[in-house]
């Protein structure tokens, strides 16, 4: 076997950090931060009644540990939960408002702001540090009627709207991430889609973790009216830090009769160094809640940083004809740890859900899939297939499936599938016949492997997706 | 173009080559045939560089040793193995895979890469040169493809990498004549006075189609005897253990 | 919640035990009333709340002994074999003239202890309250004649109890050995049958087994059996234990030498909220092992089926090939099956995969045959015993394999 090369060279390419002032909340979790947040957001009334009751709850409820990942114990009281660049204080009217060296950060990232009109049509809407910096193309979208902003502005402007959907797909008592992201989510993005209209670009938001020990709680809501159709992009990067930074968002999918939502997601947290220090702890709440008859929530992942990830995108097939779909590619390496997967809880008649996951561990990582298919006794005719694959690289790593089928209804087809299989050194040898190095063939299988699931993303972020692949797993086949 | 002189080669403490001399000049097409287990497909192993075996003795390429130059470096300076029994890998288009392969190998080269149209150009070409169907090139690589698909696959990938020197190991088996013939297109048609062929075959049929300028016997881990294309057709008739 | 009667008294009631074991089972006793019967909330029993399930059919319960008279028992006329009589979970007789005796010592199991600790429950009661049951020891080299059936006898006079009872087999190096445990309830009351069973397969050894009721009951049965193969072993189990109310058998099959082998198949027909969970765990702690699952479970009316399967693949269990199989088939409203397919693997030079399916006859077989002249219930039949069939085809000898096809067909026609 050859030796592993340390390459110091192919850092974490986004690892850098902006030195700009910052509005930090005080230290800790109480009643006053909560009330900080609130007013400095300038929220109204009911708001502030609602992180406090979720505040409140959150006295009485446990954290969890079912999970197999064990993280230290994270002291919430010594994490400052608002933190945002001064000049953002007050909303910006235009991009020559903002602060240069913001922009010049969002330079760094690859998003030129200014240039996205030109380029590739994507309207961003940055979230920097717990305040939505930049909001672009409003005026296009504003046109077809459609709302893409920050979840602090519309919280002001469109209140019906967020008091109706917020917290109807993951209330406040589900479980303890999500209390506590109810208590102090600083922002995060929020789309409403009108009756019959289909979103014409990519919706995305780019958002980092920069002040030290501040925790991203961000909170997303988006709603799909009858027969509309969005497709929502979700990014993220952050520096690299030697604390563990904490990482607990809540988003929730609303789509009512005939409408879609597309939701992707490539994470490129920072996954801790190559003894297992720093990296991103990734505790994300991610459901969609398809109401109406024939409507569809399709989750697409690619998980690749964070030093343990914890989440389970799931759906809620309520309409009749409702369709879920979750395709998922989590690579671990070195000593990350990830325990993900999703729930498809069928509840309407002919109801259909499909799962694509697809795991790789190398290194001393550890990759669990846990999946729940439930198929209530009311939910005539309906149909999940689910397809789990794991690639193990060496066998200092491990992976684990477990996954939970309930099947009460005796019209439905439930099928499940899982393989194990390791890189054939047969593969390799091939593929280096044919002039490839370790690293380029051991990239194309694995590329093979997750193809059904890079099939999904978007063009944009496909791309990003395969290289994310390949330098994930530097290092894992010596 | 290829010196080999007195190779040993064992595996799990087995030793399989157990001396081997061979030259191959520069413009020849060698041929070597042997009984089960003498050490046939160790011998393509150990000249593409496959690892887990200890190797002793000269492996010269182009006047330089191949110590130590790993599997891909070889292939990158012109040495080409068509498997015995090709590899199944899911998921990989084989037109993608093949033009990763070409442009690292015109990289190391100092060429310029192939962009996807050019490629497809070349895959044309050569594919009708050779009477294949180039549909079987968008699926994945191998995957469901019947031994005489794999075996054509393999020639067609000889055919645009372009290499100096090509290792055939047993390409012929489980052939039948249309496709045998088509193996044998593909080899004699890069037939020049720089490229070299080392044909490893266990029965004398391809040898119709391809005319070899030397034969070799390799039994037992060692070449036996050598002659030209007629020792090919004794063999035939009196098989191996006479020879012993 | 009602009238459950257990206390350490009857632990002092057990004669020539050590005190060594005498604390053992008071430990044991100990951590059973502590947690009590299992609930949902016990990860093992998500699907199978053992608590709910007592308190819904037991307004009393007792572990007081029970001592049984029979006349005798009918033997099965369908083969040839040698018996083990258990009456109530006690060692009533045995029967060994088809075999050289000398070669096979069977004993009633009484000793508990050297066992680890256990997380359930039931086994904790078990530990603490067993008395009885048998130990059969088979020597070197010897391959029995013919098969050896176990014939488990509940006596009318079982009502509102729980029966704790140990059984041991040990097959030493390269002897074979076939068993049937055939069970014939003839208490027409509830009662819950507690067993903890350990196979030991020594080197080269081999051991079929076969699991079958006789009749419908309302048993309410959960066995522990723990397995161990040692080098080149093999371990088929045949489970065919439709009948009872309610059956949980926890199979745990450590593959501790290379080159050994795990076969575990099952076919259940359920039917009038009738429960049956099969838990499998297959612990691949070294490498070149087999292993394989495949259970089959056919539900009607109100009944529910489960299946737990977890796979477990040590570090240096390399070249391992396991693989499961779930499949269900729900024939009418009301009916359940959950599943959970576990794997958990720590080596990358093996072959591992697992399928679940559940569903509905497929209507288009269905149409075929009825459109060849049979009629719906017909048809149902034929589709149903396809669907079993293959679990079937690994009982090798033919009258045993007559035999049981005839008990299936039994239960497929009282649908």
């Amino acid at each position: 076997m050859k030796q592993q090369e340390l390459e110091k060279s192919k850092e974490y390419k986004y690892g850098f950090i902006t030195d700009i002032e910052s509005v930090k909340a005080p230290k800790g979790l109480n009643e006053k931060v909560i009330r900080f947040i609130s007013k400095i957001k300038k929220e109204p009334e009911w708001m502030l009644r609602w992180r406090l009751k979720a505040y409140n709850r959150l006295k009485n409820v446990k954290e969890p540990n079912w999970q197999k990942p064990k993280y230290p114990k994270i002291n919430y009281q010594d994490l400052y939960y608002y933190s945002a660049p001064i000049s953002a204080k007050d909303k910006p009217k235009s991009l020559d408002d903002v602060d240069p060296k913001l922009i010049e950060t969002y330079k760094k990232l690859g998003i030129p702001l200014k240039e996205q009109e030109k380029l590739t049509g994507v309207a961003v809407d940055a979230v920097f540090d717990s305040v939505s910096v930049a909001t672009t193309f409003k005026d296009k979208l504003t046109e077809k009627g459609i709302i893409f902003c920050p979840i602090s502005e519309a919280i002001q402007k469109h209140p019906d709207l967020v008091k109706k959907y917020l917290g109807s797909v993951i209330p406040i008592t589900d479980h303890y991430f999500a209390t506590l992201n109810s208590a102090v989510f600083t922002d995060g993005s929020f789309v409403y889609i009108p009756e019959g209209v289909r979103c014409p670009m990519e919706l995305s938001t780019y958002f980092r973790i920069n002040a030290s020990e501040t925790g991203q709680f961000e909170r997303t809501l988006i709603i799909a009216d009858k027969g509309s159709y969005v497709s929502y992009l979700e990014g993220c990067t952050a520096p690299m830090r030697d604390e563990n930074q904490l990482h607990a968002a809540n988003v929730e999918l609303v789509a009512l009769d005939d409408a879609e939502i597309k939701y992707s997601t490539v994470q490129n947290w920072y996954p801790g160094d190559k003894d297992g220090k720093g990296g991103i702890y990734n505790f994300v709440t991610k459901r969609g809640a398809c109401r109406g008859k024939n409507s569809k929530i399709s989750w697409t992942q690619v998980e690749t940083g964070s030093a343990i990830t914890w989440k389970y995108p799931s759906c809620i097939l309520q309409g009749d004809n409702s369709i879920g779909e979750f395709y998922s590619i989590a690579i671990t390496n070195n000593y990350q740890k990830a325990d993900t997967g999703t729930k498809m809880i069928h509840l309407g008649k002919n109801t259909k859900s499909k799962i694509i996951s697809k795991g790789i561990s190398a290194g001393n990582a550890d990759n669990t899939y846990r999946g729940l298919v439930d198929i209530n006794k009311k939910a005539l005719n309906s149909r999940n297939y689910t397809q789990c694959d794991s690639l193990l690289m060496g066998n200092k790593c491990g992976a684990h499936t477990v996954p939970y089928i309930k099947n009460k209804n005796f019209s439905s087809i439930v099928e499940h599938e899982a393989t194990t299989s390791k890189i054939n050194e047969e593969q390799l040898y091939y593929c280096n016949q044919r002039g490839l190095n370790q690293e380029e063939a051991v990239g194309l299988i694995v590329n093979g492997f997750c193809k059904e699931v890079l099939q999904q993303l978007p063009m944009e972020f496909a791309v990003e997706a395969q290289k994310l692949v390949g330098i994930s797993l530097e290092g894992s086949v010596g | 173009m290829l010196e080999i002189k007195n190779l040993q080669a064992s595996i799990n403490k087995k030793t399989i080559l157990k001396g081997v001399n061979l030259t191959i000049k520069p413009g020849e097409l060698h041929a070597i045939m042997g009984p089960n287990g003498s050490g046939k497909s160790t011998l393509a192993n150990v000249l593409s560089g496959k690892n887990g075996y200890e190797i002793s003795g000269e492996v010269n390429y182009r006047g330089k040793s191949l110590n130590n130059i790993s599997v891909d470096e070889r292939a990158q300076k012109g040495i080409f193995l068509a498997f015995q029994y090709p590899l199944e890998i899911p998921g990989v288009n084989t037109n993608n895979f093949i033009k990763t392969s070409l442009n690292s190998i015109r990289k190391s080269k100092g060429k310029e890469e192939l962009d996807t149209l050019a490629f497809l150009k070349l895959v044309k070409e050569k594919s009708s040169e050779l009477g294949i169907d180039e549909k079987i090139l968008s699926r994945q690589l191998n995957v469901g493809f019947s031994g005489g698909e794999k075996k054509k696959n393999e020639i067609l990938q000889m055919k645009i990498l372009d290499p100096n020197l090509s290792i055939l190991d047993e390409t012929d088996s489980g052939l039948d004549i249309d496709a045998l013939k088509i193996v044998a297109k593909g080899v004699n048609s890069s037939r020049n006075n720089e490229k070299s062929f080392l044909v490893i075959t266990h029965y004398q049929r391809l040898l119709d189609h391809i005319k070899p300028d030397f034969v070799h016997v390799l039994s037992d881990g060692k070449i036996i005897k050598t002659g030209c294309g007629g020792l090919a057709e004794e063999l035939e008739k009196t098989g191996y253990k006479k020879l012993k | 919640m009602h009238n459950f009667e257990i206390d350490s008294t009857q632990i002092d009631k057990i004669k020539k035990i050590t005190t060594e074991e005498k604390s053992f089972r008071i430990k044991n006793l100990e951590f059973f009333k502590a947690t009590g019967f299992p609930n949902k909330r016990f990860e093992d029993w998500k699907f199978s709340d053992f608590k709910d399930i007592v308190d819904k059919n037991f307004k009393e319960l007792d572990t007081k002994k029970v001592s049984s008279n029979i006349k005798k028992i009918d033997l099965l006329r369908d083969f040839e074999h040698n018996y083990i009589l258990l009456l109530n979970g006690n060692l009533h007789s045995s029967n060994f003239d088809h075999e050289d005796k000398n070669k096979i010592t069977i004993n009633s199991y009484d000793k508990s202890i050297d066992y680890k600790r256990s997380k359930n429950p039931l086994v904790c009661l078990n530990h603490a309250l067993a008395e009885n049951g048998y130990s059969l020891e088979i020597d070197k080299g010897y391959k029995f004649n013919k098969v050896l059936v176990i014939y488990n006898l509940f006596t009318k006079d079982i009502k509102n109890k729980i029966l704790n009872n140990k059984n041991k087999i040990k097959i030493n190096e390269k002897s074979e050995l076939h068993v049937i445990e055939y069970t014939i309830n003839e208490s027409k009351s509830k009662f819950i049958n507690n067993v903890y069973e350990s196979i030991v397969l020594e080197k080269n050894s081999k051991f079929k087994s076969l699991f079958i009721q006789s009749n419908k009951s309302d048993g309410f049965f959960h066995k522990f059996l723990k397995n161990k193969l040692s080098l080149n072993s093999e371990y088929l189990n045949l489970i065919f234990s439709s009948g009872l109310k309610f059956n949980k058998l926890d199979i745990e099959c450590d593959l501790v030498e290379e080159n050994s082998r795990c076969n575990i198949l099952s076919a259940l027909f359920l039917n009038e909220n009738e429960h049956q969970e099969i838990k499998t765990l297959i612990n691949h702690l070294a490498p070149n092992c087999k292993s394989n699952q495949k259970v089959k479970n056919v539900l009607s009316s109100n009944s529910k089926g489960v299946y737990q399967g977890k796979i477990y693949v040590k570090d240096i269990a390399q070249k391992t090939d396991a693989y499961q199989l779930s499949k269900a088939l729900l024939l009418d409203d009301n009916t359940e099956f959950n599943s959970k397919p576990e794997l958990e693997i720590y080596a990358d030079d093996v072959k591992c995969s697992h399928g679940s399916t559940s569903g509905n006859i497929d209507h288009e077989s269905l149409h075929y045959l009825m459109t060849r002249g049979l009629n719906r219930e017909d048809s149902t039949k034929l589709l149903i015993k396809g669907f079993l069939s293959d679990i079937i085809e690994f009982i090798k000898n033919p009258k045993i394999k007559k035999f049981i096809e005839s008990m299936l067909e039994k239960q497929i026609n009282e649908h």
